[in-house]
């Protein structure tokens, strides 16, 4: 973030070498793509053992006891032999440890498990709800991100002017609202009261999944995605105000100025392109709180997604399946952090430039 | 796979371009024969009976061997007969020739064997430990085994559907196939179940032919009613007194029970194996948990606390056919209860309001989890009156069961249990249980009360196994209710309430067991529209 800044965007000519520059390019290109997807390989594998043993050692300490948890009010009716039963078929008679190493050559060999409280193979409980979230996320993120930055943009553009307080007032209070309560607030007033979206899942009840037509869907979409963009834009817009004020008052848009430039004109042509490298980073950095924001607005909706899955593997204390979902949403967060990284180059030569020099991507 | 994954881009790039347009199509009110129900009660697992599914309610996909009818009596449902040899170790049953699966393949005795031979070793929440092995001795006969006399046994015929033998295998309970009134259509897993008439049901086809059942939060459904896309929903006694247009207030009685625990030994200092206190000395003495039961004013409960949707509880089983009558007793008593401290050696010397005996204080914590807001507002109630007699109860919430595991053989707890198998006074009140799990957590014993249930369960037929159980409740000198050793002081049964379409009748409901919501569904099948 710290790259872009106040000095114009000039290009650094390229160092003196004998070979054409394009052939040059041609090879630091194929090579620095291949070192930039090894060392990113390298750092996920890292990344994802540790967090696989973190969590593991978290679940073990959680004071949930998943056969507790799954007997409930029947356990006047489970005998003590019953109830060693059910932990056996689970696998939870061995040591953690041992639990572990388990888990783990199995992972190794791509099984992940079986889901206790689903009664099936983990990567089937989150692809079949992922594909549902994925909706929700990607329209949510999408939408808070471009209103976000038109919003920010504006609001920078016209510092401490009318429009500013405006969007500066509504960002504050959307920081500061959860998104359950505005998701329950929504739902009161445009399902309940005024009955113009639906009131939960992801199509009309009664509809069967491969009959629900697109405009369905859609229109089952609405409120839930609404209430994760309402509230992600909060961020995006203030991150984006204070970088284009940055920007409108630094030197080069002043230079502009000066030649006749207005102020409109410099926001496009100048300040636009410094601000989308932050606005880019955040919004992908942000991909970590839009799978937790949706964990709650799928609550509220009743929307049949990944977030309602993991909610109960926590409650009910399903450690493969809540392992398996920390393992996918960590891959899931490192995959937009990368593509963060891809972009950059694309939106600010600078940052190539660099990365060949010192050989970091 | 990649058919969805077009789908979802298509979706995506749809929403993107109209995201801000307005103009929204209404949901087509449902035609009469498609029935809206938002009762819970999804079953994360699957509908697969080996794993517990239709423990409660219908398990509307398969069918059982028996089942009990509005009145809680036990009926034949794929059973013509059904006969315990005189050892009381082996059920012979025969099923009727009619029964045909879903997908048209005729239910025979292979399936039911199988169906209990798999189910025993499964883990999953049916108990089949005193069952041996089942054995088929004709196409349409069964024998089914036992390793010990058990007349609760019965229990399993009503609850356990049969499987078929040739469609079962991982993933059955996403794709049940069986017997019952009802097949699935799709089940959209955390959204909705869609069940259709199963054509090959033996018995009289239901009214309703199709039924779509949300699996919605209690917040979401309560919301869907009122803008009138379901036809019941079930509510939290807190919100029963709402009104909804079109909807009319049903309560059910249920045996789904709240109740206080006493530990019945006193503190000696010693430890279970995990090293949790046993024994607590104040309410080890019967004077102490008599008197709280004859003091509670469990009406004022029920009102107070339950908004008028509950009876008040003094057994675990009211209203069952096991249930012994003599558990009621007169409560609300103050002066009786003062007499019964009095007699027991507790006075208040001191005059601080609460009494003593040999320097004790009549003093002890009720705990409750604190996630349940309805069993502490009963602990609460509870305390404030049992001050009026001398008596200090301290309030306490625990965050989680495993906080109450721990300390479950040392105070009160507000325990809520209640079930349509009388097993659970086996294991509620048998020494035999006694700090086993959660069973008989207060380590109550009476040699008397041993006996009674003993010979409940080992009788030669569940008829016959009736009187014991009363008998061990009271026997008109001892017993394990109120009268008797009162090692519980049972507060309050629950109502369980639905808003129910006027237009929809859903007949005469059983008194149900625990589990608000999908109880409602045992007789489904008789289910109109007026």
């Amino acid at each position: 973030m710290d790259m872009v800044g106040q000095s114009p965007p000039t290009l650094k000519s390229g160092h003196g070498n004998k070979r054409s520059p394009e052939i040059k390019q041609i090879i630091m290109e194929s090579s620095s793509i291949t070192h930039f997807f090894i060392h990113k390989t390298l750092r996920l594998g890292l990344t994802l053992a540790l967090v696989s043993m973190l969590a593991f050692t978290l679940v073990s300490l959680s004071p949930i006891d998943p056969v507790t948890a799954y007997i409930g009010m029947d356990r006047m009716q489970i005998s003590p032999e019953q109830e060693s039963k059910i932990i056996a078929r689970w696998g939870l008679d061995k040591a953690p440890l041992e639990r572990f190493f388990i888990w783990c050559k199995n992972v190794a060999q791509g099984d992940l498990g079986v889901s206790m409280i689903f009664n099936e193979p983990v990567t089937e409980v989150i692809s079949k709800r992922f594909l549902t979230s994925l909706n929700l996320m990607a329209l949510a993120w999408f939408v808070s991100g471009i209103l976000g930055f038109i919003l920010g943009v504006l609001a920078g553009m016209r510092h401490n002017s009318l429009l500013d307080r405006g969007i500066r007032l509504y960002a504050y209070i959307m920081a500061s609202t959860p998104s359950f309560w505005m998701g329950m607030v929504l739902l009161s007033i445009f399902s309940v009261s005024l009955g113009w979206t639906p009131i939960c899942g992801a199509y009309p009840p009664g509809t069967i999944d491969t009959d629900a037509t697109l405009w369905q869907r859609f229109h089952h979409l609405l409120l839930p995605a609404a209430t994760l963009s309402l509230v992600g834009v909060a961020q995006i817009a203030l991150h984006t105000r204070e970088k284009m004020i940055d920007a409108m008052n630094s030197d080069y848009a002043l230079f502009a100025a000066s030649q006749g430039e207005s102020r409109t004109g410099i926001a496009i042509h100048h300040a636009l392109r410094n601000v989308a490298l932050p606005a880019i980073t955040l919004q992908f950095a942000s991909l970590g709180e839009l799978f937790g924001g949706s964990i709650l607005a799928e609550q509220v909706f009743s929307y049949p997604g990944l977030g309602k899955a993991t909610v109960e593997a926590g409650i009910r204390g399903d450690v493969p399946l809540l392992l398996g979902i920390t393992l996918f949403s960590a891959v899931f967060v490192f995959c937009g952090n990368a593509i963060a990284d891809l972009l950059y180059s694309t939106f600010d030569p600078r940052i190539k430039q660099n990365c060949e020099e010192q050989h970091l991507c | 796979m990649s058919r969805k994954l077009l789908q979802n881009l298509c979706i995506l790039l749809f929403s993107i371009f109209f995201v801000c347009s307005g103009g929204f199509a209404v949901a087509k009110t449902p035609p009469p024969d498609t029935l809206m129900l938002a009762i819970k009660g999804e079953p994360s697992e699957g509908y697969d009976p080996i794993l517990g599914w239709g423990r409660y309610g219908n398990p509307l996909f398969q069918s059982t061997l028996l089942k009990r009818d509005e009145q809680v009596q036990i009926v034949p449902a794929l059973a013509t007969t059904y006969k315990l040899s005189d050892d009381g170790l082996c059920w012979t049953v025969s099923i009727r020739k009619d029964a045909k699966f879903s997908d048209g393949i005729p239910l025979t005795a292979e399936d039911v064997a199988f169906t209990f031979n798999t189910a025993k070793n499964s883990g999953g929440k049916v108990d089949l430990n005193h069952m041996d092995y089942a054995e088929t001795t004709g196409k349409y006969t069964v024998k089914i085994h036992l390793v010990e006399r058990d007349t609760t046994f019965i229990h399993r015929f009503t609850t356990l559907g049969i499987v078929p033998r040739h469609a079962y295998g991982e993933g059955y309970g996403r794709n049940p196939i069986g017997s019952g009134p009802y097949k699935l259509v799709e089940w959209t897993e955390g959204q909705q179940m869609i069940a259709e008439v199963n054509p090959y049901y033996y018995g009289k086809a239901p009214f309703f032919k199709r039924i779509v059942f949300l699996f919605t939060n209690e917040d979401t459904s309560f919301a869907a009613a009122k803008a009138g896309k379901v036809h019941m929903v079930v509510v939290p006694q807190s919100l029963a007194n709402q009104h909804i247009p079109n909807m009319v207030m049903r309560a059910v009685k249920s045996v789904d029970n709240r109740g206080l625990m006493f530990p019945t030994v006193p503190d000696t200092g010693k430890k279970t194996a995990e090293g949790y206190p046993i024994g607590n000395t104040v309410t080890a003495d019967p004077a102490i948990r008599k008197a709280v039961n004859i003091a509670l004013n469990r009406k004022a409960l029920v009102e107070g606390v339950l908004e008028g949707y509950g009876r008040p509880a003094y057994g675990v089983c009211d209203g069952l056919p096991w249930d012994n009558p003599a558990n009621v007793i007169q409560d609300n008593d103050i002066k009786g209860a003062i007499k019964l401290l009095e007699e027991g050696g507790w006075h208040d010397t001191d005059n601080d309001g609460i009494r003593e005996k040999d320097g004790l204080k009549a003093e002890f914590t009720i705990v409750y989890p604190a996630t349940r807001s309805i069993r502490q507002y009963l602990a609460l109630a509870c305390a404030d009156m049992l001050k009026k007699i001398g008596i200090k109860a301290n309030i306490e919430g625990k965050n989680s069961f495993n906080d109450i595991k721990k300390i479950k053989h040392r105070d009160v707890i507000v325990f809520g249990w209640g079930s349509h198998d009388p097993i659970e006074l086996y294991h509620l009140y048998s020494s035999k249980y006694a700090g086993v799990g959660y069973n008989n957590p207060g380590f109550y014993k009476n040699p008397v009360v041993d006996a009674n249930l003993e010979k409940a369960l080992t009788a030669s037929s569940f008829e016959e196994s009736l009187r014991y159980w009363k008998a061990a409740q009271w026997d008109g000198k001892t017993g394990l209710n109120a009268r008797g050793d009162a090692p519980w002081a049972w507060l309050v049964n629950l109502d369980h309430t639905y808003f129910v379409h006027k237009n929809l009748n859903i007949g005469t409901s059983q008194v149900e067991p625990h589990g608000h919501g999908w109880p409602i569904t045992a007789n489904i099948e008789k289910w109109t529209w007026q």
